[in-house]
């Protein structure tokens, strides 16, 4: 009797405990702190990174990707695959409807994608064209099948599929409203734009008529940007806003211990390290390239900068992301000056040689190319450092007038994302100028193969190739942080940094 | 800072014919205490400046893993930076680039200014009127603002910045320049040399120039401090001098980061430039004073 | 008068135009592809063209100038190439909370100034004349963004009195906007307090030594009253007249001020477009910012001009 009791009092405490974390209490109103002003709202014509964290709420996908980098479903109740890899059919959901009443149905889906590759319907060139122009057709089999067929297999199109090139924008609104679409956005998503006061806030509001019931508690959103990362974290502590995207470096370990806020930490899905030219002096000599790479301590650049909030990288892919077991890609290689010596001598150049580095603007840039100046230095090779606005240096990058330049990848859960345009020759992120067959070849392959296992082999060779050649020399792989107060409930971090408030709710 | 008021009190001094030589002049500036610890001051920046490579204790770029933002020792006096670089090391050799961009920025606007305001009021004219509609649009916006500008034209560098400056400041000195020709050329002494059929060019840099320097002496000083503020401002804003080279606008935008674990970053540089920027606004305060009579 | 004033917009009219032609042609100097920029790091080659075609960038400088010079008498600045706002209308949101923060700081510079101006003229050579002096000194020459790290390491990183920065307007909570108020403006109104004490304690002097003081003293007036009600007055004359001066230097101050507290108005709006290279955004503010000094600048003079007729006399016979 008595342990019976027990059980039972057992068992009401673990329900209660259980309920109350689980019940999602509705209302409040979320403010949110982005790292830069979010600057075009359409997905179609959207740039910039940080749009994106604004679209998690604002707009539905296709398909959407789990904390585990699985392709799950969203707008697409499911999908296959042709076995020739080259034709998708998806199953939408149905009672689907648009902020603006529109249906979402098959015929939706044909026009977003017309939207992005033909500038005649949209009324501009959409940047998500390079995303999806594998595409050749899209038919409508039903109101709710759509059929899509590529020119030629495509491994990354689900994935691709998963971020701004899968958001479905209003047929209706988009007619209407042409490139000003980004002025007044209308997707699916279970929060509706209100506003957008530039360089101060973006308000977004509950959608009622959203399709998942279990999504959107809270009533309002309001994103506000702030640059300054001190500010950002100054603005959270200060319980001005709830929960910041980007958490700097310096902020981490105080956060950390922080009682009175939360701290999420995963691996990220990008990487950082510098392009090399090599189609021109003086790293058109691979040796020189070697010779640089052989000075440079990934370990203590780690710690010095970032204080171990970034983890030492070799390769394009962060753990979690298919391929970070793949050859050298995690092989972090030691420091030897001795090796950089014994290249500089192989090149002809003993008494080492001189380059200049470009770089972005701000604290954490400098001190990288300080650091890369002070390790090189001990090997005799002078770095002049060139600081350049973000434009200017992607510019310059873009049109091979570099030696070297400092420029990561924010990274796509599909490794063909981290890796093929970078390296295959004439790849529109191709800025090394760099061109090998082999890998050409190997990084076409890659894409066609429909195994984990095959595909990782694959980025193997090419990896091997690429720790030789290094026409990129790879340095760290940034952490996924997000700070927010413990107020806020339900939140699923995810390493692509989104900021997936459509499952948060705020406890009283 | 071509300020309408300064440009009202300054016509009126009198020309050097009037006082009496160099010894009266010092006398007269040495009863200014305060401008005299100014000069001293200024004196010792330059000293420190000129002398960066024997006064400081250790290399300005040479970073050290090992010790990031430490506390003052004795091996380092204010401490070391976020790369582990002596900070008091740092702070001399950023009274390098301080000077620099004061002194050459304000360069350029008296090489360019002096001559055009010379030019354009002793002949007058249409291209005196285009250039006085000119500096006047120029002046119109705010200094730091165009300077930003211009600087965000130009490129990040410190040489870049220093032209940013040298141009925002050269309508003043063109405006300084003319007003005082105006004056001069009217007296008798220039009537005289014209009568006596000297050429306008050596009217222009025998008699008048000379007779036109204090006023422009005054505002080199006190532009240098606006100069020096200005080159801090844009290094801190990122688009000024660039790293290595120590500059204190920039070590205050590093600072910023650590203001919670190493607050003595943020304390030193800010403390050099407000120094050093007091002193050459003393220093210009006094030759003001000396040679500015209705303050007498 | 009338003819007074004619003369003087005839003299502003080509001031404005050079205004523009600078305007128009530092920012089409700015190296770095517009259209890239733009269109940014992951759009195809065919995008970027595109845009520059629809940003007219492959015009003539010139015609480029006209039809940019024909927008802009039409009130139309162009739009931000960050999120296709019209310029104008980004800056008549962003004009309010510079304008708040402006007046504030003008209030506790002139709070601090104008009594320490007449003290100090008042008791010339004393210990309160030195002090005040030198403080203005020290207030013009101290960096405005290092008194700004400052105040913040103090009153927000160390004591915790003051939030850090930010920005709430008034009327969603009043007393929150003020405390976030404070500390920015101190900062902006630093330097124009110094500049008011120094430049009304030089006036005072003069007007006290002139000789209507000297018989309003003779008539028996008190030393108090003479001093408030003639020679401030008269004294507040030359102060107000470079006022186109001190609204440079407020918004050059704002752009600092701004950027360290994060305050949303003009002056960050300045700093970030720049460092962004928003090509219309940077003219617009650069630009509106030089109109207002000119037009501030004008209505001074017309105003001095009633206030003292003898001005006008002798500019129309120069």
């Amino acid at each position: 009797m008595k342990r019976m009791f027990l059980a039972v009092a057992l068992t009401v405490v673990l329900v209660g405990g259980l309920a109350s974390a689980q019940t999602a209490r509705r209302g409040g109103q979320l403010r949110a702190g982005l790292d830069a002003d979010p600057p075009n709202l359409d997905p179609h014509q959207s740039t910039a990174a940080v749009d994106r964290q604004v679209f998690q709420s604002l707009f539905d996908k296709l398909v959407d990707l789990s904390q585990d980098l699985q392709i799950v479903p969203m707008l697409a109740l499911s999908w296959t695959i042709s076995s020739d890899a080259k034709t998708y059919i998806f199953k939408l959901r149905p009672n689907v409807v648009f902020h603006d009443g529109t249906p979402f149905n098959a015929e939706a889906v044909k026009f977003n994608f017309e939207r992005m590759l033909d500038p005649t319907v949209a009324g501009f060139p959409s940047p998500r064209r390079s995303e999806v122009n594998l595409v050749q057709k899209v038919t409508v089999v039903d109101p709710l099948t759509v059929q899509i067929d590529l020119e030629k297999p495509y491994s990354p199109f689900l994935a691709a599929l998963s971020d701004r090139a899968g958001m479905m924008v209003s047929p209706t609104a988009a007619r209407r409203l042409g490139r000003g679409f980004s002025l007044e956005p209308v997707g699916t998503g279970p929060y509706k734009f209100v506003e957008k006061r530039p360089q101060d806030r973006v308000v977004l509001e509950r959608f009622d008529r959203h399709w998942d019931k279990n999504a959107g508690y809270v009533d309002r959103i309001t994103f506000r940007p702030f640059p300054d990362e001190q500010a950002r974290v100054a603005n959270l502590r200060s319980g001005e806003i709830d929960i910041i995207n980007i958490v700097p470096a310096t902020e981490v370990a105080a956060l950390k211990t922080d009682a009175r806020l939360k701290l999420l930490e995963r691996g990220g899905l990008g990487y950082q390290g510098i392009y090399i030219n090599v189609s021109a002096p003086p790293f058109n000599n691979r040796a020189l390239r070697q010779a640089f790479n052989a000075t440079i301590d990934r370990v203590t650049l780690a710690r010095v900068v970032f204080g171990d909030t970034v983890t030492p990288a070799n390769g394009p892919f962060p753990k979690g992301v298919l391929g970070y077991d793949s050859g050298p890609n995690s092989r972090i290689p030691e420091r030897n000056l001795d090796l950089a010596r014994a290249k500089l001598r192989e090149a002809g150049q003993p008494n080492g040689f001189t380059f200049t580095l470009k770089t972005g603007t701000g604290r954490i840039e400098q001190q990288v190319a300080q650091v890369l100046q002070s390790m090189a230095g001990e090997a005799g090779i002078k770095i002049n450092i060139e600081i350049l606005e973000f434009g200017t240096l992607l510019s310059q990058l873009d049109a091979h007038r570099y030696e070297a330049g400092r420029l990561g990848w924010s990274g796509r859960p599909d490794p063909d994302g981290n890796i093929y345009g970078f390296f295959v020759t004439g790849g529109g992120l191709n800025n090394s100028a760099y061109a090998n067959p082999q890998v050409d070849t190997l990084l076409d392959a890659a894409r066609i193969l429909n195994t984990a296992d095959l595909r990782r082999r694959a980025y193997a060779d090419v990896l091997n190739v690429l720790n030789e050649d290094l026409p990129y020399v790879f340095l760290w792989w940034p952490k996924e942080y997000k700070a927010f107060t413990p107020k806020l409930q339900g939140f699923v971090h995810n390493s692509d940094g989104m900021l997936r408030l459509r499952t948060v709710w705020l406890s009283p | 800072m071509a300020t309408r008021e300064e440009r009202l009190s300054l016509a009126h001094r009198p020309t050097p014919a009037q006082t009496v030589g160099l010894r009266y002049f010092l006398h007269r500036y040495a009863r200014n205490r305060l401008a005299l610890v100014g000069l001293w001051i200024v004196t010792l920046v330059i000293i420190s400046a000129a002398l960066a490579p024997i006064i400081a204790p250790a290399d300005p770029a040479k970073p050290d893993f090992v010790n990031l933002l430490q506390p003052p020792t004795r091996a380092h006096p204010l401490g070391t930076d976020d790369l582990g670089r002596d900070e008091l090391s740092r702070i001399i050799y950023g009274a390098r680039t301080s000077l620099q961009a004061g002194i050459i920025s304000v360069g350029l606007a008296l090489c360019v200014g002096l001559p055009l305001g010379l030019i354009s009021g002793y002949f007058r004219g249409q291209l005196d009127n285009f250039l006085m509609r000119f500096t006047d649009a120029l002046l119109s916006f705010p200094f730091l603002v165009l300077a930003l500008a211009i600087a965000a034209v130009l490129g990040t560098g410190l040489g870049k910045a220093m032209i940013a400056i040298g141009i925002v400041f050269t309508p003043g000195f063109i405006r300084l320049s003319r007003a005082q020709v105006l004056s001069e050329r009217e007296r008798a002494y220039v009537e005289a040399a014209r009568a006596l059929g000297a050429a306008d060019a050596r009217i222009m840099l025998r008699h008048i120039l000379p007779n036109s320097l204090s006023p422009v002496l005054v505002q080199a000083s006190l532009s240098m401090a606006v100069a020096i503020t200005f080159e801090a401002t844009l290094s801190f804003l990122g688009l000024g001098t660039q790293p290595p080279t120590p500059s204190w606008g920039s070590m205050l935008n590093i600072a910023q980061a650590y203001l919670g674990t190493a607050p003595g970053l943020a304390l030193w540089p800010g403390l050099a430039i407000f120094v050093t920027v007091l002193s050459l606004n003393l220093v210009g305060d006094g030759l003001r004073e000396v040679l500015d009579p209705r303050l007498r | 008068m009338t003819r007074y004033i004619a003369r003087r917009l005839v003299l502003t009219i080509p001031v404005l135009l050079l205004v523009s032609i600078i305007v128009f042609s530092l920012i089409n100097l700015i190296p770095g592809d517009p259209a890239l920029i733009m269109a940014g790091p992951e759009a195809g080659k065919e995008a970027v063209e595109a845009l520059r075609i629809q940003m007219g960038l492959n015009r003539p400088v010139a015609v480029r100038y006209l039809i940019w010079l024909n927008h802009l008498l039409h009130g139309d600045l162009g739009k931000s190439v960050k999120d296709g706002q019209p310029v104008l209308n980004i800056l008549l949101l962003k004009l309010p909370v510079t304008v708040e923060l402006a007046a504030v700081a003008i209030l506790i510079s002139w709070l601090i100034a104008i009594p320490a101006g007449v003290l100090a003229a008042w008791r010339r050579r004393s210990v309160i004349d030195y002090a005040a002096t030198t403080v203005a000194l020290a207030g013009i020459s101290i960096p405005n963004f290092w008194l700004g790290i400052m105040l913040i390491y103090f009153f927000a990183v160390n004591l915790r009195w003051l939030p850090a920065s930010g920005y709430v307007e008034p009327w969603i909570d009043l007393s929150r906007n003020i405390k976030l108020m404070i500390m920015p403006a101190i900062v902006l109104g630093t330097a124009l307090a110094a500049l008011v004490m120094r430049l009304l304690r030089s006036s005072m002097l003069e007007v006290m030594g002139t000789e209507f003081i000297r018989t309003a003293h003779a008539k028996g007036l008190s030393d108090r009253l003479v001093l408030l009600k003639h020679a401030l007055k008269n004294a507040m004359i030359p102060v107000a007249t470079v006022m186109g001066l001190q609204l440079g230097g407020l918004l050059g101050g704002a752009v600092i001020t701004e950027t360290i507290f994060t305050v949303p108005g003009i002056g960050r709006l300045a700093v970030e477009s720049i460092l962004t290279r928003d090509y219309p955004m940077v003219q617009g503010v650069v630009l509106c910012s030089a109109v207002a000094i000119v037009f501030v600048n004008f209505s001074v003079d017309i105003l001095y001009s009633v206030i003292d007729p003898r001005i006008r006399l002798v500019e129309d016979k120069a």
